[in-house]
């Protein structure tokens, strides 16, 4: 697909870095320097665990970081603009509108006291100033796309009456609407089953190309990734470590904690069992204050690794690696 | 479970709970300050409860006058040096009876809502814990919700004035008359909360592991409902305070002339048409500072029980970046 | 057909409580000392007499006989009579329970005007000066002992700054009270045409409303400031912002979610001051219901406060009734 480097940029990050600083204690940097760059209908997977800081930049690139949150250095920009210094109420015109978010837990996130119906006109009605029947409209034309079965009866519906998978399509008909640039999909398909998964992000996929969407599709679980997105970048404690195209990054992965990722759910048992090994904890005087992050939990560490702070170098075009020694595969 | 490791499993145990409870309270002292210095203003609360209660307990050292000796060569003198806020219709110096009063108001609040939070917080306990199981039991609980939702519907007032009738017109009635209005709040309350804390896992867990009903009840459903029980704990002696002095305004409180603010307010309600206004709006002032200090607390006890504002506060344990 | 059989099954569950009411209330009468009929008959009366009156008053019957008499009666419309008044309680209290009504329900509807709109606000500016007023107000209201609010005001704008008439009393003596309809001085002068009945009535309803309505404001507006909070907190507050819509249609949709915790306080804060008005009503000599139970119980006068306690528990229970009906309305949930 599309090369990041030479496309129109829809979403840049550069060294974005936001931190918490709770009362009276220390500050904690959730994402460090992130550097993110997504084309023009490109698809891009963020791939990270718990705690690596990919709400936080899906909540950075929304402007909404909770209290005590805020985002200390750098930019975010969409379409040449840096959302970090826009005023709120033009944040405001541009969620919804021009960059989409998909939550989890659908049936939480809509109002039990709206129908779904209701809750898709608003969005029609406020971002694209359609009249009551435009809007209307254009809620069913959204709910035939995602596939909901008899959608004008389920235009009246209440959120409690619908089943996850369901919910989940009408949060995905109001995060398409108004046929946004930029759509991020915040774990969204994580806690469905998997068949309904993987209908839902075919259909994804199949929007996305129509419309020439571009997707930021963060997930925990990188090998829903593989199938769906143009490029993988891998989070960890706030650092992008690795960024690679698909099919590359899934042939041989560079990062170490990438392999990780990936040997977890290996067939091969004599992977796993080689990356499941056991990393002794490290001493505290062993660790400098510039060490690499992932360094504790590495099995490839040596010396290097905790005195010098790796920076993301070009392995090849296109992939970005984060460490100073990097994976060489032939092949797996 | 062989004996041994019976009696190890409970040696830890115990062990386990012990550091539990040092932990926990020193981990809720330091949080406490850690507020208060937050949020000052709660500090009022606490300062104005405390201020009352010695006042009232060293009055007899600091009244000028005794609050029932009846002067009238003095009656109704506007608040002058000799009298600092003035003397009622029989003369009794207004000063020394606003700070003698706090003793019968504050005692009979207090140990009155003590009381009923005891009786009403096991009850509601019990209740809530065998409620849908079957038998006699379930039967009792049921029927005892429907005697408190009876209760409850009875209007509150008139309630208690024939209660303090039927007890006869002392102190003692009075304490039994507000702890019996109080009782049916903490029951719902308890019960509330157990339906709550009986449905989690990890109680459903130590029922399985064969944990006899009492230790489940001491150990994991007491604790963690203690909290808003503890916040209504303190509105309600301010609530029942009110009641008392409100009792005592229609006649069927504390009998004059002994020192009460309720009575007070009463006996210069006559006075405050022709414009003398110190003898019932002193005592009335003293009440309502006493009972807002009271709701200050209660409101800083939910505060601090409230687990989603702790994270605001830092307790010590630096939130991770997602869980904000 | 759902609402219908729900009607149905709530007015089945009246009657029983209804009995139940009465029954505590009946208990509680009998274990007040005091023989009614010497007090009826005063000091003076020879005991003769007394025997005579307690037997035709049923007194000398077992309890459990006594209080099947009264449900009999009571199921005929007799609530007995009160020997204060030499009036039947039915009559004395058709006068005096929508004299306390009319009072309450203006004082509530006051203190909706205060809580509702503050309430709302100290939620959406909670870190400004309007959030910490908002505080303040309902924990300084719920502390001021009614009564002495009512003394104070009394005070302030008859004594001092005679802005108004004489706050005795629900009318101006020398004016003639309209001719009764619903029982409500105010509408019924003007249903009547009755200006001078209408204009003394508003002027003497000023002071004890404002009392009612400065005091319950407090709760209404806790309350409405504590939910309204909570819904803006919540998931789908935080997902309608994430959509960009504008924050009054999100305070809109809060609110809307915020109702029933609401309604549910107006509804138990209007079932409690009909006995809980008593205070304000002594001092204003209004007159009412709560006035006239309170006296009975003073004087161990049974009937008024029997029949005082059934109206208002009635009242009550029509309000949780018709609350429950509201709920029905707003919340889609509930209907399945």
């Amino acid at each position: 697909m599309a090369m990041s480097s030479s496309a129109t940029l829809v979403l840049e990050t550069r060294d974005l870095t936001v931190s918490y600083r709770p009362y009276g204690l220390p500050p904690v940097q959730a994402l460090r320097k992130v550097n993110v760059k997504i084309a023009l209908g490109e698809i891009l997977g963020l791939v990270g665990e718990s705690g690596a800081g990919k709400t936080t930049l899906a909540k950075a690139i929304m402007g909404v970081i909770p209290q005590p949150g805020a985002v200390e250095f750098g930019q975010i920009l969409f379409n040449g603009t840096d959302l970090v210094r826009q005023p709120e109420h033009k944040l405001n015109q541009l969620r919804g509108r021009a960059i989409s978010i998909i939550v989890a837990n659908p049936r939480g996130e809509l109002n039990p006291l709206l129908s779904i119906g209701e809750q898709l006109t608003n969005l029609a009605r406020f971002h694209l100033q359609a009249s009551v029947r435009q809007a209307r409209q254009l809620a069913l034309d959204m709910l035939r796309a995602v596939k909901i079965p008899d959608p004008a009866r389920r235009f009246r519906a209440y959120p409690h009456e619908l089943s996850g998978g369901m919910a989940q399509r009408v949060v995905i008909a109001a995060g398409l609407i108004c046929a946004p640039q930029l759509v991020i999909s915040d774990d969204a398909t994580s806690g469905l089953d998997v068949t309904v998964q993987v209908q839902i992000l075919d259909l994804l996929k199949k929007l996305a190309r129509e419309r020439q969407t571009s997707m930021l599709y963060i997930t925990r679980d990188a090998g829903v990734a593989a199938n769906f997105c143009d490029r993988i970048a891998i989070l960890y404690k706030g650092e992008i470590v690795e960024e690679a195209p698909t099919a590359a990054f899934f042939a041989g992965p560079a990062h170490p904690y990438s392999n990780l990722l990936l040997a977890a759910f290996s067939h091969h048992s004599a992977l796993r069992k080689r990356w499941s090994r056991e990393v002794e904890p490290l001493a505290k005087d062993e660790i400098g204050g510039s060490a690499c992050l992932f360094a504790d939990r590495c099995l490839l560490r040596q010396g290097r690794c905790f005195h010098e702070h790796p920076q993301l170098r070009e392995l090849a075009p296109g992939r970005f690696v984060r460490c100073h020694f990097p994976v060489e595969r032939p092949s797996s | 479970m062989p004996l041994p490791l019976q009696n190890r499993f409970n040696a830890e145990l115990k062990s386990a709970v012990w550091s539990l409870i040092l932990e926990r309270t020193g981990y809720g002292l330091r949080y406490f300050v850690q507020f208060l210095r937050v949020y000052p203003g709660y500090a009022a609360g606490y300062i104005i409860v405390l201020t009352v209660a010695l006042v009232a307990a060293v009055a007899p050292l600091i009244a000028p006058y005794s609050p029932v000796n009846a002067d009238a060569s003095v009656y109704l003198q506007p608040p002058a040096l000799s009298h600092v806020l003035g003397t009622d219709s029989t003369g009794m110096d207004v000063f020394s009876r606003v700070i003698f009063a706090p003793r019968i108001d504050l005692a009979i609040a207090v140990i009155g809502t003590l009381v009923s939070s005891i009786v009403g917080s096991s009850i509601g306990a019990w209740v809530g814990y065998f409620q849908a199981t079957t038998g006699i039991r379930s039967f009792l609980s049921s029927t005892i919700m429907r005697a408190a939702d009876v209760l409850q519907a009875f209007p509150v007032f008139v309630f208690a004035i024939a209660l303090v009738a039927v007890f006869g017109q002392s102190i003692n009635s009075l304490v039994l008359a507000i702890a019996f209005v109080n009782i049916p709040i903490y029951l719902r309350l308890m019960r509330s909360q157990v339906l709550r804390i009986r449905d989690m896992r990890y109680v459903e867990a130590a029922y399985i592991l064969g944990v006899p009903d009492w230790v489940i009840i001491g150990r994991h459903i007491i604790p963690n409902s203690i909290a808003p029980a503890l916040a209504q704990l303190s509105v309600n002696i301010g609530w029942s305070i009110l009641l008392t002095a409100g009792l005592s305004f229609v006649g069927a409180g504390v009998r004059a002339p002994t020192p009460e603010w309720g009575s007070m307010i009463a006996m210069g309600f006559p006075n405050v048409m022709t414009g003398q206004w110190w003898p019932s709006v002193f005592p009335g002032l003293a009440l309502a500072i006493t009972v807002f200090g009271f709701a200050l607390i209660g409101a800083s006890i939910e505060f601090l029980a409230d687990p989603r504002r702790r994270r605001t506060l830092a307790s010590g344990k630096p939130p991770l970046p997602t869980q904000a | 057909m759902v609402i219908l059989r729900y009607i149905g099954s709530r007015l089945l569950f009246l009657v029983p409580q209804i009995v139940g009411i009465v029954l505590v209330g009946f208990i509680l009468i009998k274990a007040v000392p005091g023989d009614p009929a010497t007090l009826m008959l005063g000091p003076m009366a020879s005991t003769d007499s007394i025997a005579r009156l307690r037997t035709d008053l049923g007194l000398d019957q077992p309890l459990p006989v006594q209080f099947l008499i009264y449900l009999q009666k009571l199921a005929h419309g007799d609530f007995g009579t009160s020997w204060q008044t030499t009036q039947p309680v039915l009559s004395d209290l058709r006068t005096r329970f929508p004299a306390t009504l009319e009072l309450v329900t203006y004082g509530m509807l006051l203190a909706l005007l205060i809580g509702i709109p503050l309430g709302v606000l100290s939620a959406v500016r909670k870190r400004g000066a309007i959030g910490k007023i908002g505080g303040m107000y309902g924990l300084v209201a719920g502390a001021l002992p009614d009564f002495w609010l009512a003394l104070v005001l009394v005070f302030v704008f008859y004594s001092e700054l005679h802005w108004l008439a004489s706050p005795i009393g629900r009318i101006d003596i020398s004016v003639i009270p309209p001719d009764t309809i619903t029982g409500f001085y105010t509408i019924d002068s003007l249903l009547t045409g009755n200006w001078d009945a209408l204009g003394s009535s508003v002027q003497h309803l000023l002071l004890p409303v404002i009392t009612l309505g400065l005091i319950n404001a407090g709760p209404i507006l806790k309350m409405t400031q504590s939910t309204m909070d909570r819904m803006l907190q919540a998931d789908f507050s935080q997902y309608e912002r994430l959509c960009g819509l504008p924050p009054q249609l999100i305070m809109r949709h809060a609110f809307r979610n915020a109702l029933p915790s609401i309604i549910t306080i107006v509804s138990v804060l209007y079932g409690f001051l009909i006995g809980g008005a008593v205070l304000v009503e002594i001092v204003f000599s209004w007159g009412g219901a709560g006035q006239y139970a309170v006296q009975g119980v003073l004087n161990s006068d049974f009937n008024p406060v029997l029949g005082f306690v059934i109206f208002s528990a009635l009242f009550s229970l029509v309000v949780y009734f018709l609350v429950d009906l509201a709920y029905l309305a707003i919340d889609p949930r509930i209907r399945h």
